[in-house]
């Protein structure tokens, strides 16, 4: 999977592009809006992540660009402003998804897995860990072929883990994935333990291994055999 | 007092004084003439007498006739001729007392001294001076009245440019950035005050913008550089090498950035709000977006162990449906935030009226500011802005927002007909 990354920070396209490395994404860098047109037009990606605020460049001509040659790449904004014109008019032009800095790198990797899992992997609505198999069509979790009881939260958690697995979730990600907006009433992220153990749980009883590793109370990490 | 009525005062006190000073004066003159044509006829009848002497040696018949009287009384020496006042009974008036000017002088007729006595009635002068009088009376009732019509009318109009400035002022509003609108004037002072006006108002929106820009930017400018901090924490947190204590300095890193993350976006939402640009209004069903928000934030109401009552009828409200999710969204989180440990929240809601109350330790803050900007209490890790977006978007739609503490409850009021105070 080839994925490019126009961003101008280049600290922040550092970090994005060792975090998407680790789950064997090969990621090219841009940092203009020239560079990244000329990246565009030599390869094929199957997702763009991109900075609608460049320097020498709307990020949304370049979607444009895009669009009108007919590419097929699936198209991640990102953005400072988190504005809702630029929301709709990024998703008019075709975007995929919409996401507004600052974020963490683990709501970037759900995004960008969901992306590329739509575009390219058709027919393929089936994510296996191991013995369990979550069908995102259906919205459900089985073990063993058996469907497994899950609350909405639960599914949406073990996804979550799915599409950053082997690197460690902080609890701050899962608060803000879960809860978004809200999770700024909390003045704790407590309640998210009790979710991860029910989940964890209902795993296990199923057959599953136990996968669903704390990491010293900061965060989870979904570590396969 | 009304620049008008001052002036006036001024000008129609002085005009008054100006007239009655005059009208002495115009008195006396003409008084003064008259008396002086009354002589001149006493000296022309004086002239005829003495002539009489003259040519016959002998007193004139003495004459007493309604406009004149004529006398002689025998002197023993002469005496001086002298023009007198006197106030004596009047025959032809069944003797009224009245005015008489006389010329008294001495003739000798026969080395016999005279004293002859002209007399003429003042009547006459008397009634003609009372009309001229009367008339100027008239004039100056007349002009002081035309004066003060003049001035009204001349006043009204020519102040009309500064009135209409004055109302431009009173009426204008940063945030709607309607320019003050000027009927141009002919007259210089006015012309320069609207024009400094225009400046003033022009620069003051100018400032105002410029500032809610600079606001909108640093938050915006602030976002980059946090995404970058979060993206190397995520990274670092990859380590299998950090240890426990380590992660500890990380988790309190992860909360001061989310603090950041969500003071910036109040901040940008309050602008926003501020800035009126979430136009688009539909139809909400409040009491079913309670019930909804009161689901998405179960999980932090068990948490704390919360006791939630709600008492909700229908209420339908014309607004923007983002807002009104910001709304319930900052009052429950509040109620939540804020609340004791196995507290209590209650919800009421009427076709007119919301109430939240939860229970929670008592304000540390003085209460009447507890709708602004970063009022918190010492110890809360929150912005300090839910409440106050909550007032910019009550004060958007016209709703009346109030603070309640009683029993130890606190409880939040928001009024949806606009009609109540």
């Amino acid at each position: 999977m080839k994925l490019l990354i126009v961003e101008d920070e280049k600290a922040l396209s550092d970090s994005i592009s060792n975090y998407l490395e680790q789950e064997s994404f090969v990621c090219d860098q841009a940092e203009s809006y020239a560079g990244a047109l000329e990246k565009i037009e030599q390869h094929d990606y199957d997702c763009i992540l991109l900075d609608i605020n460049l320097q020498d460049g709307n990020g949304l001509e370049l979607l444009k660009t895009l669009k009108s040659n007919h590419k097929g790449d699936g198209v991640l904004i990102i953005s400072a402003r988190n504005s809702l014109e630029d929301k709709v008019s990024g998703l008019k032009l075709g975007a995929d998804d919409y996401l507004s800095k600052p974020f963490h790198l683990s709501e970037l990797g759900a995004r960008v897995a969901a992306i590329i899992r739509r575009r390219h992997a058709a027919g393929s609505n089936l994510i296996r860990l191991e013995e369990t198999l979550i069908d995102i069509q259906a919205r459900s979790v089985s073990v063993h072929g058996r469907v497994l009881d899950l609350t909405r939260k639960e599914y949406q958690l073990l996804l979550y883990f799915a599409y950053n697995k082997g690197r460690v979730v902080s609890k701050n990600a899962i608060a803000e994935h879960l809860w978004g907006d809200d999770s700024g009433g909390a003045d704790n992220y407590d309640f998210i333990y009790t979710h991860i153990k029910n989940l964890r749980r209902k795993l296990v009883e199923a057959g599953a291994g136990d996968y669903i590793q704390s990491v010293y109370g900061m965060g989870y990490k979904l570590m396969l055999p | 007092m009304k620049l008008f009525t001052h002036y006036s005062r001024i000008n129609i006190l002085a005009s008054v004084l100006a007239l009655v000073v005059g009208s002495i004066g115009y008195y006396f003159i003409i008084r003064t003439i008259l008396i002086h044509q009354l002589d001149d006829t006493l000296e022309v009848e004086e002239a005829e007498i003495l002539s009489h002497v003259g040519l016959k040696d002998q007193l004139p018949e003495p004459a007493n006739y309604r406009d004149q009287q004529i006398s002689f009384t025998p002197a023993q020496a002469p005496g001086d001729r002298r023009f007198i006042n006197i106030i004596r009974p009047d025959s032809f008036y069944h003797n009224e007392r009245r005015p008489f000017r006389q010329l008294i002088f001495s003739v000798r007729v026969g080395g016999q001294m005279y004293t002859a006595t002209v007399s003429k009635s003042e009547e006459e002068t008397k009634e003609l001076e009372k009309w001229i009088m009367l008339v100027t009376a008239g004039m100056i009732l007349l002009l002081l009245g035309i004066l003060y019509l003049a001035n009204r009318l001349l006043m009204r109009r020519l102040w009309q440019p500064f009135y209409q400035t004055l109302e431009g002022l009173r009426g204008f509003n940063l945030a709607s950035h309607d320019p003050l609108t000027y009927t141009p004037t002919s007259i210089r002072e006015f012309r320069s005050l609207q024009q400094v006006v225009e400046q003033m108002t022009r620069q003051i929106g100018r400032d105002y913008e410029m500032l809610k820009a600079f606001a909108d930017n640093a938050s915006h400018e602030m976002q980059t550089p946090l995404a970058i901090i979060n993206s190397k924490l995520d990274l670092m947190i990859q380590d299998q090498g950090l240890e426990e204590r380590h992660l500890h300095q990380l988790q309190a890193m992860y909360d001061a950035i989310s603090r950041l993350r969500q003071l910036n976006q109040s901040l940008l939402l309050l602008t926003k709000i501020g800035n009126y640009q979430f136009q688009q209004e539909e139809p909400v069903a409040l009491e079913s977006l309670i019930e909804k928000k009161l689901g998405q934030l179960e999980d932090l109401i068990k948490d704390k162990h919360i006791a939630v009552s709600t008492d909700l009828q229908p209420c339908r409200l014309q607004m923007n449906a983002y807002l009104s999710d910001i709304l319930l969204s900052n009052l429950l989180t509040n109620a939540i935030r804020h609340n004791y440990d196995k507290g209590a929240i209650r919800i009421g809601l009427k076709q007119d009226l919301l109430l939240i109350s939860n229970t929670g330790e008592p304000l540390s803050f003085d209460p009447t500011t507890i709708f602004d900007r970063f009022t918190k209490s010492a110890h809360s890790e929150g912005t300090g802005l839910g409440l106050a977006i909550v007032r910019q978007i009550c004060d958007n739609y016209g709703f009346s927002l109030a603070y309640i503490n009683e029993e130890g409850w606190h409880t939040i009021r928001i009024g949806f007909s606009s009609l109540e105070v």
